[in-house]
């Protein structure tokens, strides 16, 4: 989404650095990975991926594991957009129901 | 199915597991991993198929096509490659009831018992509330439901032996 500073009369003038800013300020925003509860998925098996995955402590896998089944969802990891698409390959590889978005669109 | 009192799977060293299922349950695993691998290149469009490719952009239509053009593909053949390397830890040496396997290998097995899991769990429409319902014989899906159940109950034990040391 692009938000335009000038009117829309004016936007065939729209200084081109204007744009520029945005557009940067818009790629600069991280990108967050989500896992979502499902009835399917074992908690422990779902603990272990998330190790393996991002090789968090069976602590912070365990915390993040109960989010996703008390919560509904928890954010298990953040980045660049290629990033977090890798980490969904990853996840849905394992079998996980995982999505991306930009981290202000929760 | 035979129940060692070990485990089906048991952790021998750092890198190293002992698959403790007999050669006979093994052959019955392939069968439904033949199964799998049907329904993995023929089913395209079903909650069993959005289980096993769900959506990474669920809220950007645009995004979501370029991915899955670029990605679903990649996941097919990750998933049936898998199942390739787990037909083959299966069929190893049919005369013993018990495999030695590499942490990898056990890791590809999980991938494929979870996938199943994934598969049945859809089509029976298993319920977070449903997880520790008795199993009740006269219930028509009752084979599948038994399935599942051994089946969480064979992963659960994996993930186990890779995560405890002896």
């Amino acid at each position: 989404m692009t938000v335009s500073i000038v009117k829309s009369s004016q936007t065939d003038v729209q200084p081109a650095g204007v744009i520029e800013q945005d557009s940067q300020v818009e790629n600069d925003r991280p990108w967050i990975v989500l896992v979502w509860n499902d009835p399917i998925n074992l908690m422990s098996y779902v603990t272990m991926v998330l190790q393996k995955i991002f090789g968090y402590s069976h602590e912070k896998a365990t915390e993040l594991m109960l989010d996703v089944h008390h919560k509904g969802r928890a954010v298990v990891s953040s980045g660049t957009r290629e990033h977090a698409e890798f980490d969904v390959y990853r996840l849905h590889e394992h079998g996980l129901w995982a999505t991306m978005q930009r981290e202000d669109s929760r | 199915m035979a129940r060692h009192n070990k485990g089906p799977v048991t952790r021998l060293d750092n890198a190293t597991y002992s698959l403790n299922i007999e050669s006979s349950e093994r052959a019955v695993l392939n069968t439904l991993f033949d199964q799998l691998r049907d329904v993995l290149m023929n089913d395209s469009n079903s909650d069993i198929a959005r289980r096993l490719f769900p959506a990474a952009y669920h809220q950007d239509e645009q995004h979501e096509a370029e991915y899955q053009r670029l990605m679903h593909h990649e996941l097919l053949s990750s998933r049936l490659t898998s199942l390739s390397m787990t037909a083959d830890i299966l069929g190893h040496d049919t005369d013993s009831d018990r495999i030695v396997i590499s942490s990898d290998q056990l890791d590809v097995l999980m991938r494929s018992v979870n996938s199943l899991r994934l598969v049945l769990g859809t089509l029976l429409d298993v319920h977070e509330d449903e997880a520790d319902v008795t199993l009740d014989e006269d219930d028509p899906a009752y084979g599948q439901l038994q399935l599942y159940s051994y089946l969480g109950w064979l992963l659960d034990w994996m993930v186990t032996a890779q995560t405890t040391m002896n």
